[in-house]
């Protein structure tokens, strides 16, 4: 049987080029794409540990600024529902990250027994103080007891981790 | 000289062009899918680290919250297997007194692959 091999259609020149140079594409894009996830993987691998040295360093700061408080001379007054609010800041260095805690003591009476409740906020200490409220990192309540003089006991009442 | 004696060879020379172009962009995107294997198993046993330290962080302070001056207290070290935990032990850690400056403690856990993780935690007595 004589078979008759026919050569490629004029018209189809070049088509292999094309469907090569279109697969470069497609391929180039999906590596790209696959860099760049790559790439995004590695710089959350360093920001998760940014943020929890960050955080354990706000946590650490309040415990600090807890501790300096404590019996120190604004705390031997009598805190009473008429006493004024106190204020003041401590700041610290943990985990490398140097942190400001600013604190408000407010002073009120609960079923006739004076209290002594301080808010703590602890952000950056960041070369623009205060702590703006955008900027806290942890926000804590401590009641300390008792209402006047040094205090034997601390109470945290609340810790919220806000960023 | 006929058309299709013109067209001699091309189609072997595109064909030729086409294999070393894929086998290139081939070559690429294999090593992209590698990198990104391996960026993917760090970032797991990244989360893996940061999730065992930071439980492990939350167990020392809730030990130190049971803390009397001159006291010790325990640690409910976390039960993840493969991982190992320094920085504070199960039993006999010391209690500071209250009006003591925190004790910073410096925790570590280093996890199954070798990979570790270390950060500073301030603990007090109540």
């Amino acid at each position: 049987m004589n078979i008759r091999r026919s050569h490629p259609q004029h018209k189809d020149s070049g088509a292999a080029l094309l469907l090569a140079i279109g697969t470069v594409m497609m391929i180039g894009v999906i590596s790209a794409s696959l860099a760049s996830a790559a790439t995004s993987s590695l710089q959350n691998r360093t920001s998760i540990e940014a943020l929890r040295n960050r955080e354990y360093a706000a946590d650490g700061a309040i415990e600090q600024a807890i501790t300096s408080l404590r019996g120190s001379a604004p705390f031997l007054l009598d805190c009473t529902a008429a006493s004024g609010s106190m204020h003041g800041n401590d700041f610290t260095l943990v985990n490398g990250v140097a942190m400001r805690v600013d604190w408000v003591n407010t002073c009120s009476q609960v079923s006739g027994y004076n209290q002594r409740n301080v808010m703590f906020s602890a952000c950056l200490d960041t070369p623009s103080p205060p702590c703006a409220s955008a900027n806290v990192i942890i926000r804590a309540q401590v009641n300390f007891e008792p209402a006047k003089g040094p205090a034997t006991k601390t109470f945290v009442q609340s810790w919220s981790v806000n960023r | 000289m006929n058309r299709a004696r013109r067209d001699v060879g091309e189609t072997l020379l595109e064909i030729v062009f086409t294999i070393v172009i894929i086998s290139v962009t081939i070559t690429a995107l294999v090593s992209s899918m590698a990198t990104a294997a391996t960026a993917g198993t760090a970032q797991r046993r990244s989360v893996q680290l940061d999730v065992a330290i930071r439980n492990y962080a939350e167990a020392v302070k809730a030990g130190a919250q049971s803390c009397v001056d001159g006291g010790f207290y325990a640690v409910n070290i976390p039960n993840q297997a493969g991982f190992s935990f320094s920085g504070a032990s199960a039993t006999g850690n010391p209690c500071r007194s209250p009006t003591a400056p925190p004790t910073v403690l410096t925790l570590t856990v280093i996890g199954p692959s070798g990979s570790h993780a270390s950060m500073q935690l301030a603990v007090r007595t109540p």
